[in-house]
Parts: structure tokens; sequence; C-alpha cells
């Protein structure tokens, strides 16, 4: 890693390994201090907030320290933001009659971010206008359904361990189309926490997450008017508030993207999302979709879309289980290092032979990855393009070759990619930009699979499916030295699976050492990341999905235009303490106990990023061209 | 998305205020009508669904205002229009007058590839007013102006009375039918 992470100025063991070491104790220590005077001064600005968050963001100034005053005034400026979601919003001068706010709330001060996590049972929100037209008609089928049907209502309750144990997030989830009776004047539709909409220019409706995308036509045409009428003022929408409510738009040139939110993800976050959903739709038909839309404006793509919007569901639902969607990276199967480079080089092989791309995957996971010469492939590409294999149960019964678009890669041209599944979990992707490679292809998989049996690749991918990733409970205690390392498992001795009834039991409810529940260490140079499996106490998927809102609004955080570079980031609530730490080589996103000591947390991440570094050659895409990756 | 090929109408509603667009809409779609005037700010949208010939449409509906100060969306507004629905008060000269701006502009704002042949509808509303005593503009001299204007289908309709109100929708879907795309990437 070559930096570290220290609590301890008297440290006696860090030997920094690099001169360019960027030790960060004195600064933290110095943060220590002037909490201590913050909490002094002003006790109000923490205390107002019942949530009883402690945050501290600093930026890596060049003395290390933070500027007090302003930390102060934020500090009380944080407690506002609870109360009242529209408080701090910051809009900006526009004519336009409804609110145009260019920015979100957080993005004006400096950085220092206030969460909101009220513990509201159920968000009732009833809206007394029965319809988007003001016609008080009977056309909604109104279907009211019941409260505890509703997906998302009641996230942020906090729900008994066990009654949903997922813990492989989406395993539970069953794609396809929900809820085609609602309309807009549905009460369960209006209560839905996360609506996306695709619509063209001239109102017609793409897609629709919920309800039946004819039956919306009158809501589709409401939005398309909304951001028109904007337009026509020389302006463009990008974000509306009402109450509790985000509005947020993306215009792709004849493509409307909207999605309709009340779950406080940061606005940053939500238009990732729609950047997203509108690449998964460029992956089905390219941009040159565009060109329909000038030769007729009248042009419905519906058509088109026909019978994709399986793909798009289950895009929407990776956004609360899948970190690559925010992270920008993609994460590989955990698998020893000679099995991960027989399965590259055979890849190798076939991609010399005129190949594009070609990609072994397991779910979500990549076992390998190979391009031709200077082809690079985007993170967020692979993401849009297994979601498209994975949701696609044609796919799986079939050896198929379909056209599709990596919109980093060429949004205005087709690729044709060969999919192949070798069994049930694992598919083969190759890549070609030839229309008529499929037999070429074709042989190219046969000599793929019959390499991959003969070198037990696959039932080395089988085996690591069931052994699983890293677990916080594995976390060594003492970082091995690194030469002296020989595992079984991800740098564990077996001992932790021979006798785990005693070392497992320890921790069962409280997670790692440290009070560790998790982490997702994201490596910048490889655009990969890893996580930590989920386990108790984070444990239901519900649970997980909140964990990942959190890290995602950390994320966002950091990342935010015009401030920082913000190196850490500590935060308390309720819920968690969740840790950041972001270097130029990798950044670690860690969650603990609420009760965590925070010496011991940072002394904890330290090892998490030891650890990682251990276990690299297993859990990273290793080696491959350094042009390309 | 739906599996089976539903057609999306967009349907643009035009014509002078007060000549009763917004009542013809809900008595179209929610059979309903009211006497009291209420003026339609900007635009309304609803939605209808209609068979025809074993087809499946849903009508999207963009109900404007007629008053001219909320004309500014133009372009937004008409941009892929299906149809375009003019409506006049047959009690009201200046309205029947008026109508034939009313196509031009939509010509211009919306700029079809085929103008010659864009679906029009043209609506008499407001026949049962005094017993049609108060009529001024004789159904002879708008069928004329239709005709002239690349015969262009004609209803004399009452949003009061619900008359004729569902002939003239079905008469739009029937021209969508007859102009319908076929599109490829």
């Amino acid at each position: 890693m070559g930096s570290d992470l220290d609590s301890s100025t008297s440290s006696d063991d860090p030997i920094h390994e690099s001169p360019n070491s960027t030790s960060i104790d004195q600064s933290l220590d110095a943060i220590e201090d002037q909490l201590a005077s913050i909490a002094l001064t002003q006790p109000n600005g923490v205390a107002a907030d019942d949530e009883s968050s402690e945050q501290e963001v600093f930026k890596d100034t060049p003395n290390g320290l933070p500027l007090d005053e302003d930390s102060n005034q934020q500090e009380s400026k944080g407690g506002e933001i609870g109360e009242e979601g529209f408080g701090n919003s910051v809009p900006e001068p526009s004519s336009v009659e409804f609110e145009v706010v260019e920015e979100v709330r957080e993005s004006s001060s400096s950085g220092v971010f206030a969460w909101r996590r009220t513990n509201s049972e159920l968000e009732v929100e009833r809206q007394e206008s029965p319809s988007s037209s003001g016609y008080a008609g009977e056309r909604g089928s109104s279907s009211s359904t019941s409260v505890s049907e509703i997906e998302e209502v009641g996230e942020d309750q906090i729900c008994e361990v066990g009654k949903d144990d997922s813990v492989d997030g989406g395993s539970d989830w069953v794609p396809g189309k929900r809820h085609l009776d609602e309309d807009d004047a549905s009460v369960s539709w209006r209560k839905r926490k996360k609506h996306f909409f695709i619509l063209s220019n001239s109102g017609k409706p793409i897609y629709s997450r919920y309800g039946d995308e004819h039956k919306l036509a009158g809501f589709s045409a409401t939005l398309q008017a909304i951001i028109s009428f904007v337009e026509n003022g020389g302006d463009r929408v990008k974000l509306i508030r009402a109450g509790k409510h985000q509005v947020i738009f993306l215009v792709k040139g004849p493509i409307y993207l909207v999605c309709i939110s009340c779950t406080e993800e940061p606005y940053e976050s939500l238009r990732g999302q729609l950047e997203l959903v509108y690449g998964q739709m460029i992956v089905i038909l390219t941009k040159s979709v565009n060109r329909c839309f000038e030769k007729n404006s009248k042009f419905d793509m519906t058509p088109l879309l026909g019978g994709t919007d399986v793909v798009f569901s289950s895009l929407i639902h990776s956004f609360s289980w899948n970190p690559a969607t925010f992270l920008h990276a993609y994460t590989c199967l955990p698998l020893a290092y000679a099995t991960r480079q027989a399965a590259g080089a055979i890849l190798q092989d076939v991609a010399d032979s005129g190949v594009l791309f070609a990609i072994l995957m397991c779910k979500h996971k990549v076992i390998s990855l190979v391009g031709a010469q200077k082809a690079s492939l985007h993170p967020d590409d692979m993401l849009l393009l297994s979601n498209f294999v994975m949701s696609s149960e044609s796919f799986r019964t079939s050896e198929s070759f379909s056209p599709i678009c990596l919109p980093r890669y060429n949004p205005m041209a087709f690729l044709y990619a060969y999919v192949h599944y070798l069994d049930v979990d694992t598919y083969l992707m190759l890549l070609t930009t030839s229309s008529d490679a499929f037999f070429h292809l074709k042989d190219c998989r046969i000599r793929i699979e019959m390499v991959l049996l003969k070198s037990n690749v696959l039932s080395e991918v089988q085996k690591s499916m069931l052994d699983g990733g890293m677990r916080v409970e594995d976390l060594p205690v003492d970082p091995s030295p690194r030469s002296g390392y020989s595992s079984a498992h991800l740098g564990q001795p077996r001992l932790a699976t021979d006798s785990p009834e005693r070392f497992r039991e320890a921790f069962v409810g409280i997670g790692g050492p440290a009070g560790l529940w998790n982490f997702i260490y994201r490596s910048i140079y490889l655009d990969q990341y890893v996580s930590s499996e989920f386990s108790s106490p984070i444990s239901s998927s519900r649970q997980q999905k909140r964990l990942y809102r959190a890290y995602q609004k950390l994320y966002a955080s950091m990342h935010e235009e015009g401030v920082g570079p913000h190196k850490t980031q500590f935060r308390r609530d309720e819920n968690y303490v969740l840790l950041c730490w972001v270097t130029q080589d990798f950044e670690l996103y860690a969650a603990f106990d609420p009760l965590a000591d925070k010496a011991l947390a940072i002394k904890t991440c330290n090892r998490v990023c030891q650890w990682v570094k251990d276990v690299e050659n297993e859990i990273f895409l290793l080696g491959a061209s350094p042009f390309s990756w | 998305m739906a599996s089976r090929r539903r057609m999306l109408l967009k349907v643009i509603i035009l014509g002078d205020s007060g000549v009763g667009k917004t009542s013809l809409m809900n008595q179209y779609v929610n059979r309903k009508f009211s006497n009291q005037y209420k003026a339609t700010i900007g635009a309304d949208f609803l939605t209808k669904e209609v068979q025809f010939e074993d087809r499946l449409f849903t009508l999207q509906i963009w109900d404007t205002a007629g008053q001219e100060r909320f004309q500014s969306l133009g372009v937004a507004f008409y941009r892929g229009a299906d149809c375009c629905v003019l409506v006049y008060d047959v009690n009201v000269m200046k309205s029947f007058d008026n109508l034939n701006n009313w196509r031009e502009e939509f010509l211009i704002q919306a700029s079809p590839s085929d103008p010659e042949n864009f679906p029009f509808v043209v609506l008499g509303n407001k026949i049962d007013v005094d017993s049609g005593n108060s009529r001024v503009v004789s159904e002879k001299k708008a069928r004329a102006w239709c005709a002239s204007k690349g015969n262009i289908p004609y209803f004399e309709t009452s949003a009061k009375e619900g008359f004729n109100v569902d002939a003239a929708f079905q008469c739009i879907a029937k021209n969508a039918l007859k102009n319908e795309p076929e599109e490829e990437l």
C-alpha cells in the first residue's frame, strides 16, 4: 500500500516502506483535538441533531489541519439538515416557476455532510390531487395495494435479523415487471420510493419501473412539459425538490430520463443511476436510435425495446445491492493466482485470433478478461453488459450471438456478443466487430471450455463460489509478513473452517475485530474493488441496502466536484461508524459497530489494507495489459 | 414496453379559448360535463384507451390552453404529435375563422414530415346551445373549409350531451393507423 493510517503518533511498529508514504497520524491527532474543542465551544452543534452523529471531514491541507471555524458552522448547519430536508437546498436564481435547483444541498459547503437518517417506519404521503391531469377522473384502476405489499416502504425500519436473511444481494429478487395495473392515480404507485422513467422528447413513454407505460402516458407528457418548458427558457432543469421527493432529470438528445425518489440518496448518485439506465438503453439499441427521432419526431421506441424491461428492472434493482453501480469498478471472483492465470492465458489465445474482448464471468464477478491490443473496457460497460446477459433468460438456455453496444467503447456501433453459459452461473462472452463471426467464436468457445475443464478452472470457480470472499471475522490479527505467506483461502489458515465453532461464535452478532462489520476496497489503478462478505449483524438484504446507501453517500461526498480531495472521513451515527480513506492508490470504505472505538477502528482499517495487499493476487485480476486497464 | 404491439398516439387539441376543448376531453375520457368554465393553464394531459379494428390504442391527449399567453410552449408541445384536433364553437364566428391560424401554427411548430397529409380532425362544438338557434357557422360552411384543406374529417359535437364525441375519437385512431410508420434502426 505504501501508506499507513495510524491513530497513534508514538507508533511502535509502522515501518513506512516507501518514501512517499502518506502518514496522516499527525493530522488525525490534530483532528481529535479540534473535535474536542468543537464539542466544547459548540455544544448545540451536534446535540441539536438528535441523531447524535459525529462527523469529521478534513481536507488534505498543507498543514494537515482542518479549518475549525468552518467546521463549526457546518456542524450546526448539519444539525438543521436533519430537521427539514428542504431548507438546505441551494436554489439557483431561475426564471422558471418551479424551483430549479442546480446543485444538491450539500455541495455548497466544504463537504461536511449531515446524514439524515430518520427511523421512520413508513412513508405515508397522501397526495391530495388524484391525477396529474387535474381531471378527477375514474381512469385510475386504483388497485389500492395494501401497505404491507409495497416494496421499499419502510426500508429504514430496522428489521429483525432472520426476517429476510438473504446474504447474496439480489438472490431473492424475482426479475420482471411488477405492478402493471398501477398508474399515477394509484395510491400504491404514488407511495413507491423510487421511480425511473424513460420518455421521448415528444412526451411518449418508453419505460417506467412501476406501472404500465401506456397508462402513464399523461404523466409522461407532464414530465416532458416540465423539461421542455425550462428548455424553452434557455435553461436546463436538473433537480426539483418537493418535500421529501427529489425529481432528477437527465436529457440525452431526444431521450429524457427522470428519477423520482424519496430515498435521500445524493443527487450525484441518482444522476449516476440515470446515466446507467441510459447506458443500458444504448447497450440494446446504440445511440443511432437518435436518428430515428431526427427522421420522425413521432417515432415510438417501445417496439424496439420490446421484452427488455427485465433488463432495466434488474439494473435498477442492482442500484441497491451492487456497489459497482456507484464505485465505477468491477469485482473479481476470488481465485488462486495460477487458476486465474490459466483462464487468462486461454482467453488471450482467442483474443489474438480477432476477438475484441473475451470475458469470463461468474454472476457479476469477473474470473478473467482479456482485450485486443489497445482496446479497453470500461467498468460501467462491463456492468451493463453483464446485467444485460444475466437478466435475459434466453442467454441461459442456448449459445447466443447478439448485437450489443458498449456505450463507453463506441456508443454509435453495434458489436456482436457470443454468449455461452459454461455452468449455471459461469458464462463466457466473446465480443467481436464482425457480424458473421458466430462459427469462429463457437470454435473459440469450445477450445476455451476444453482448457478450462482440463485445468480445473470451472471447479475452482464453483469452489470459490461456495467458499465466498473475504470475511471480516477472518481479518488477520497480525498482518503476516508478506514473504512467509501461504494460505488455503484468502490468507486464512484453514483453522477458521476447521474449528469454526469456538472461533466464529465469539463474533456472532458483532462482526469482526474492533466491531468491523464490512468493508469495500477499491483499487484505483485496477478499476477493481473487493468487498467483504456480508455477515451478522448486516445480514438481511434490507440492512445491506441501507449500508450500501451509506457507502454511496460517503462515495458521493468524497468525490464531490469543487471540494476535496478529502483524504479521510470518520462519521458516527446510530447505525454505524463509517470510515473512508482515499489515497492515490485506493479507496477504503469500512463500516463498524456504532460503538466502535475510533483509534481501534483506524488501526483495523490499516490491517484491512494490509490484508487486501497480502491476498491481492487472489482477489484482483492483475497483470493485464497496462495499456488497457 | 408491451409484448403485443400497442400504439400510443399523441393527440393535440387546439382552438380558441372557451370553445370547449377541456369539456370535450372530460366528456370523452370521464363521461362528465360541467357548465362551469375553468380556463386551462398551460396544458392538461390525459390518457384514454381505444380499440379500433382489433388494435389497442392509447391516446395521450394534450389539452392545451386557448389563451395566447400560454402559447409559448410551441415546439415542445407539438413535437411528435400523431394527430391534431381543431375545435371551434359553432356559435362564435371568430373561433371558426381562427381555425386556419391554429392549423398553420401547428404545421409551423410541429413541422411534420408530410404536412399536406398530416391527420387533422375538426370539431364544431356546442351544437346543443339554444337548440341551435344561436348558431352562426353552418355545417356546410365548415365542411367546405375542411374539404379545401385536404378533406379533413369533420364532426359536429356537443360536449354537454356527449354527442358524436366517441365517433370523433374513433376517427383519430383510424387516421393514425393509416399513417403508421415502420422504423428500423
